[in-house]
């Protein structure tokens, strides 16, 4: 209490409203707000507990978990810690307080008992608290001189150990920081962009490492051995082995000599028998001395290995990154997300650099703003249309997903007769002598079919964003339904192009003594099926190059350069995202899909996302200008790996088909002679021991499947269970907020009134004091 | 690098990498570009005091709209000018290794412009209004604006969002972690 109250209470004559008051003073003696809450009612709710510094409930829960962690093993150490980091979020008062309410908030470290490891500990926390440099530092002083505990022991072994960790972390980040790739590429189309562009080339970033890493195992476990052992191809083949007497005939079959060039970019001529095709590996066991001991790699086993191997690691790779955007999907659809919170507060890239940048992202922020708001209207609006109208939008769109799918369709029948035709074609030049002006006629048929699918991508899609803005979809909306129609087409191409080779490839009547299977299907036909997903490719690739330096950068100089409506018309464009997403999924699959035929493919992969990345720089940097639309670097991501997914499935499955069912070609390839490749494996399992053969024969038996799936599916039942709970209860909570909040206000108000009622009751009770001493000395002085 | 390293002992080094987000090179590294935008003051003395007008010509900060609010946010003298050692608090919060709350908790104090603690709709205002700058929203859309972000996130109705509220969003925003960064 202070010294002037005491005076004062002295001279007054005391009311139960002094004494009122004077309580609270009592209560709160220090508080330097008190004053400025009897002045101002309203000022009470900043001294709500919860409005106080979140500081002193960060610094008790962390002192709380310090005790404990001094008692607990390591594992405890960390699980607390990151606990605390939760919790500690302690904040650093900007107001009239100032800098000793802070630190008198902070922990007071002399109560602990510590030792080495928790007072290190303690001074890595240090960077998550919100106070200025030179407090740290302090803080840590105080820490680091601090009597420790010494640790003894194995304690100490495991603390050293700890801190080696650490050290060894830090290095490697920081060398890794230094050969990081394309940091500076990615962080200039980050200043100008934004991060949604950017999810787009981290995208392309993790494909190439993806295809390195595929790369490096197939070289490593197949390509390798196959160089290494692989001495001569004699054949000294009996009558009775027909595979090797077909692989003869297929290898010293002459090769029709040809342009170098050509036989380069369409896989065919000597490329044809190299390590890049399927056909090269041999069917043998290749045995190797090591010292003494005679040691074997089996190349086809090696090679189904591997192969399974590496479809298994892309599609963990995709689950693992996708599993993140999977999860915010969830939230979005869950209607817990916020959506203007996120526009409001996660609006702005802090990384945008340059003002041009910044004010493209003013213009995008205020659009996607407005277009919410718009959005929410037209919601209204929906549900105000009348019958005819819900009618007209209805037959619009029927009409124009029956168009979608008439084109669909008949780019299927296109591709799948310009296959036909162009085969044929070939075949018959083939058969003739090949003249130097019929050469280029050979080369176009050759390519026939893979401008036609390429120069499809480029054209339907427009089709499709012509059509979609008759079916009066929300822009977002809109954005999807474009995309996964453009999907499908991409998607139909190959799936038409898996059919028509498959049916060049197989025969309704096998006959079993000749090399092929048909009379005219190639000798090794997944080899011909190797270099067709191989001409597809680097096709492609020089389809990006061609329209992304010539056509596309014309096209931009004529829009920056003539100052003409329709130039700019023609000229100008934006940076498509989910248009080049495409582009470069559809590189992946045919990966994917050739790398069985061509192992190497992936590596050829590689290397053209190295250059793609380049080249979609380009597009973006210089030929693009910033999208008036925001692009959101988790949205874009998720879809990504959405479409990656569904690529990959159209990849693998026909894949996994033929691994099962389809015979492998008998003159060459580590298959030949294989009833199937899949037989392979089963004769390999044939040779496991006994038991666990009957182990897994016993867990495909009904007694085995059936309570398995009843388990399954109890437990999905209980998880389902579980989670409508929550829900429940999160709605619940919800609610019971709403109205605490209801409650405080009300309680808050009812307070600062009687606190009001107070102060003009002491006022009054003043005057009162003040007249009555008046009169008192009025009367005396009369 | 090499006179970089010169203006720091080894100490100081291994006190700001225990303090920040940052390893001793890359504290190096933002010293360097602490030192690019004024050569003759951080010169003489490593930690000189900078005017927040010189800070503002730091790229990311001079387009941000929300530039000034980050020195003084995190300024010492919590007027906007700061030295190195609150540069590199400033980098720290900012860079790829600061975890969420530490953001959140920074972003808070950025959007609190009357520093009640609590995003109050004058603060929501001013934020709108900066981030969409020449492009003003009317006074219709700009209160559905702020209606809907409050019906969004303001849980116990009291028409400003405290910190566990943004705490709450934050969480649930996707963007955030990748938006609220600057690469050094």
């Amino acid at each position: 209490m202070s010294g002037g109250g005491n005076r004062k209470k002295n001279t007054r004559s005391q009311g139960w409203e002094d004494a009122g008051s004077d309580f609270y003073q009592e209560s709160y003696p220090l508080d330097p707000e008190f004053e400025v809450l009897q002045k101002d009612p309203k000022h009470l709710h900043t001294l709500l507990p919860s409005k106080q510094t979140r500081a002193a409930v960060a610094t008790i829960r962390m002192r709380t978990n310090d005790y404990r962690s001094n008692k607990s093993t390591v594992r405890r150490h960390t699980a607390s810690r990151s606990r605390s980091r939760r919790d500690s979020t302690v904040h650093r008062r900007t107001s009239t307080i100032g800098g000793d309410v802070q630190l008198s908030m902070l922990p007071d470290l002399s109560e602990m008992k510590t030792n080495e490891e928790s007072a290190w500990e303690e001074v890595m926390r240090l960077k998550e608290l919100p106070i200025p440099m030179s407090q740290k530092k302090e803080m840590k002083n105080k820490i680091m001189n601090e009597p420790n505990l010494r640790l003894q022991g194995y304690e100490n072994f495991k603390w050293k150990r700890r801190k080696l960790w650490s050290y060894m972390e830090t290095r490697v980040r920081e060398s890794l920081r230094k050969i990081e790739l394309w940091k500076g590429s990615l962080r200039h189309i980050e200043g100008n962009f934004g991060t949604g562009v950017v999810a787009f080339f981290l995208f392309v970033k993790w494909l190439f490492f993806l295809n390195c890493g595929i790369s490096f195992c197939i070289f490593l476990y197949l390509t390798l051995p196959s160089i290494l052992l692989n001495y001569e191809k004699g054949f000294n083949c009996t009558d009775s082995d027909l595979a090797c007497i077909c692989a003869d005939s297929y290898f010293n079959s002459s090769q029709t000599e040809n342009n170098i060039v050509l036989e380069v970019i369409q896989g065919t001529g000597f490329l044809e028998r190299t390590l890049l095709f399927y056909g090269f590996y041999t069917n043998t066991v290749l045995s190797y001395t090591v010292g003494s001991v005679e040691m074997y790699y089996n190349i086809p086993l090696a090679y189904i290995l591997v192969m399974l191997a590496c479809y298994f690691i892309s599609m963990v790779m995709i689950l693992r990154s996708a599993a993140k955007g999977f999860n915010e999907r969830l939230v979005e659809s869950e209607g817990q997300f916020y959506l203007y919170c996120n526009l409001v507060f996660g609006g702005w890239d802090f990384c945008i650099d340059n003002e041009k940048a910044a004010r493209t992202k003013h213009r995008a922020i205020y659009n996607e703003i407005k277009a919410a708001l718009e959005t929410e209207k037209l919601t209204e609006e929906r549900q105000g249309r009348t019958r005819k109208e819900q009618y007209k939008i209805f037959l619009g769109r029927l009409v124009v997903n029956i168009l979608v799918i008439v084109i669909l369709i008949g780019c299927g029948i296109v591709i799948y007769y310009t296959f036909d035709f162009s085969t044929k074609q070939i075949e018959q030049h083939s058969t003739q002598e090949i003249e130097t002006n019929e050469k280029m006629l050979q080369l176009l048929y050759e390519f026939l079919p893979s401008m036609i699918i390429v120069s499809m991508n480029i054209i339907v899609p427009f089709t499709f964003r012509f059509l979609i803005s008759f079916e009066k979809y929300t822009p977002i909306v809109e954005i999807r339904f474009t995309l996964i129609r453009t999907v499908f087409l991409r998607l139909a191409s190959l799936v038409v192009l898996y059919a028509s080779l498959l049916a060049r490839i197989t025969c309704h009547d096998p006959n079993d003594y000749t090399c092929t299977p048909c009379k005219d299907s190639p000798e090794c036909w997944e080899t011909f099926v190797g270099q067709q997903i191989f001409k597809l490719l680097v096709f492609d690739f020089g389809m990006h190059v061609i329209l992304t330096f010539i056509v596309n950068f014309v096209r931009s100089l004529l829009a920056k350069h003539l100052n003409n409506k329709f130039f700019e018309f023609i000229g100008e464009q934006t940076f498509d995202l989910s248009k080049h997403a495409l582009d470069v999924v559809y590189t992946q699959t045919l990966c994917w899909f050739g790398m069985f035929y061509a192992p190497l493919l992936s590596f050829l992969a590689a290397v053209m996302f190295f250059f793609l990345f380049y080249i979609k720089k380009f597009n973006c940097v210089i030929n693009c200008k910033p999208s008036p639309m925001i692009y959101r670097a988790s949205r874009s991501h998720s879809m990504f790996m959405v479409v990656l997914l569904v690529s990959y499935l159209f990849a693998f499955l026909p894949i996994a088909y033929s691994i099962y069912e389809l015979m492998p070609s008998k003159s060459c390839g580590p298959f030949s002679g294989e009833k199937t490749v899949w037989s392979l494996m089963v004769d390999l399992f044939m040779s496991w021991p006994e038991w666990i053969q009957k182990c897994v024969f016993y867990l495909s038996t009904p007694g085995f499947v059936i309570p398995f799936f009843i388990v399954l599916v109890l437990l999905l039942y209980y998880y389902s269970a579980i989670n409508s709970a929550n829900r429940h209860m999160v709605v619940v909570l919800k609610n019971q907020l709403v109205l605490e909040g209801h409650d405080k206000q009300f309680l808050l108000d009812r307070l600062s009134l009687f606190i009001k009622q107070e102060n003009q009751k002491r006022a009054r009770a003043e005057q009162m004091r003040d007249r009555d001493r008046d009169r008192d000395s009025d009367s005396r002085n009369t | 690098m090499g006179q970089g390293k010169s203006q720091f002992t080894e100490d100081e080094l291994q006190d700001y990498q225990d303090l920040t987000y940052f390893t001793k090179k890359e504290v190096l590294y933002a010293h360097q570009k602490f030192k690019s935008l004024a050569p003759e003051k951080v010169g003489h003395n490593k930690n000189a005091k900078l005017p927040m007008s010189k800070l503002l010509q730091f790229p990311e900060l001079s387009v941000n709209p929300f530039g000034e609010r980050i020195c003084k946010v995190f300024s010492s003298s919590q007027d906007g000018d700061c030295t190195f050692e609150d540069f590199l608090d400033m980098m720290s919060v900012f860079c790829e290794n600061a975890p969420k709350p530490v953001k959140a908790e920074h972003a808070f104090r950025i959007f609190d412009f009357d520093g009640d603690d609590m995003l109050g709709i004058s603060d929501l205002k001013q934020i709108i209004n900066r981030l969409t700058n020449d492009n003003k929203l009317n006074d219709s859309e700009m209160s559905m604006l702020i209606q809907n972000i409050l019906a969004e996130a303001d849980l116990d109705d009291d028409n400003a969002l405290s910190f566990a509220e943004f705490e709450h969003i934050i969480d649930r925003s996707p963007d955030f972690l990748s938006s609220f960064r600057i690469r050094l």
